[in-house]
């Protein structure tokens, strides 16, 4: 009876381990080419989001070094991928992914919340075109006014001979 | 008393002065809105952060540095990507009148996201490894970029009018073009020639 359960726990072990040895060396090349590729394109959408939020008028600095830190990861899969290094090539491609995915999103809003900010930018420049003119139509107004009332004075008045 | 022309000056200031305040937001922010003269730059600069000191007398495991730099005057967010490459002075360079990068293969690449006037500066270390002599040849088995190990295999024959052995290092600057969603040479590269020497 004894025997049986060694032999059973010793089955059970050799199971695990082939499972745990295929998750760490199971990594072909097509695969890890595959989630390289995926992080790059990931990171290029990531890119053409924030120069859309940008030219909304958006700050994205702080996007463009996340972008740089996720680039620096695909690099590094890329090198791990050349070297035969495929598990290595997953997981920096898995972080340069997750970290352009997460950009994209914030661009989104970003881009959004810059799009009402611009909607105030244009009327504020509205608002200061038409004051502009109204003033400057008022203004001549007054000095029509001023100078109707001026010369009516001016004719109104009779010279007085002092002393 | 003020005559009535005196008082057409004062009008004709008061005028000025609030036509000049309320447009001058708007002004502002157009003249803001023009971009000057759009362009990228791509530089090198030695171990002491100074344009001189570059290495040229190299040899076999040791270890020299070079700073890279990109400047983005591009009016808007760029997406850049440093290309380093290494050839022997028969093989073919990067064209810049033809716009054409160098077909031989990337050995170290930076990924750079710039946004526009500012400037991205990293250190390039490198090492030649299984440096041979053979006669009036001599070999480069792999090199040492950042820490990586790359396998080159160049080979150069002894250069009697300068009388060295040459190699370069050179590096590519790649511009992101969002129309085509690739990323394209910028017919811009810096080169960076070595002599390998047996002893230094």
């Amino acid at each position: 009876m004894r025997f049986w359960a060694k032999l059973f726990l010793i089955s059970v072990l050799v199971v695990l381990g082939v499972c745990l040895v295929h998750d760490v060396f199971g990594v072909s090349y097509q695969e890890a080419a595959g989630q390289v590729a995926d992080a790059d394109q990931a990171l290029r959408n990531a890119f053409t989001s924030v120069v859309d939020a940008e030219q909304q008028g958006a700050n994205v600095s702080l996007l463009l070094s996340r972008l740089g830190m996720a680039g620096g990861n695909l690099t590094w899969a890329e090198v791990a991928l050349a070297a035969g290094n495929y598990s290595d090539a997953v997981s920096f491609a898995g972080v340069c992914r997750s970290v352009a995915l997460s950009v994209d999103s914030d661009a989104a809003v970003l881009g959004n919340n810059a799009a009402v900010v611009a909607g105030n930018w244009w009327m504020m420049v509205v608002f200061s075109v038409v004051s502009s003119v109204v003033f400057v139509v008022v203004l001549f107004f007054v000095w029509h006014r001023f100078r109707r009332g001026y010369l009516k004075r001016l004719m109104g008045s009779r010279p007085e001979v002092t002393g | 008393m003020w005559s009535l022309n005196d008082w057409k000056v004062v009008f004709v200031a008061v005028g000025l002065i609030g036509v000049l305040g309320f447009s001058l937001f708007s002004v502002v922010l157009f003249a803001q809105g023009f971009p000057g003269e759009v362009f990228s730059e791509l530089y090198a600069l030695g171990p002491g952060h100074m344009a001189e000191g570059y290495p040229f007398n190299v040899s076999n495991g040791v270890v020299y540095m070079v700073y890279l730099g990109v400047g983005n005057h591009m009016g808007g967010s760029t997406y850049y990507e440093v290309d380093v490459k290494f050839r022997n002075s028969t093989e073919p360079l990067s064209n810049a009148t033809s716009g054409e990068a160098s077909p031989l293969p990337i050995v170290y690449k930076y990924r750079v996201f710039l946004g526009d006037g500012n400037v991205w500066e990293a250190p390039l270390s490198f090492s030649l490894l299984d440096v041979g002599f053979d006669r009036n040849v001599s070999s480069v088995g792999r090199l040492d970029i950042n820490g990586v190990v790359v396998d080159v295999e160049k080979v150069s024959s002894w250069d009697n009018e300068t009388q060295g052995y040459y190699y370069q290092i050179f590096v590519e600057l790649w511009r992101y073009n969002m129309t085509s969603s690739s990323l394209r040479f910028d017919s811009r590269f810096i080169g960076l020639w070595l002599n390998v020497t047996q002893s230094f």
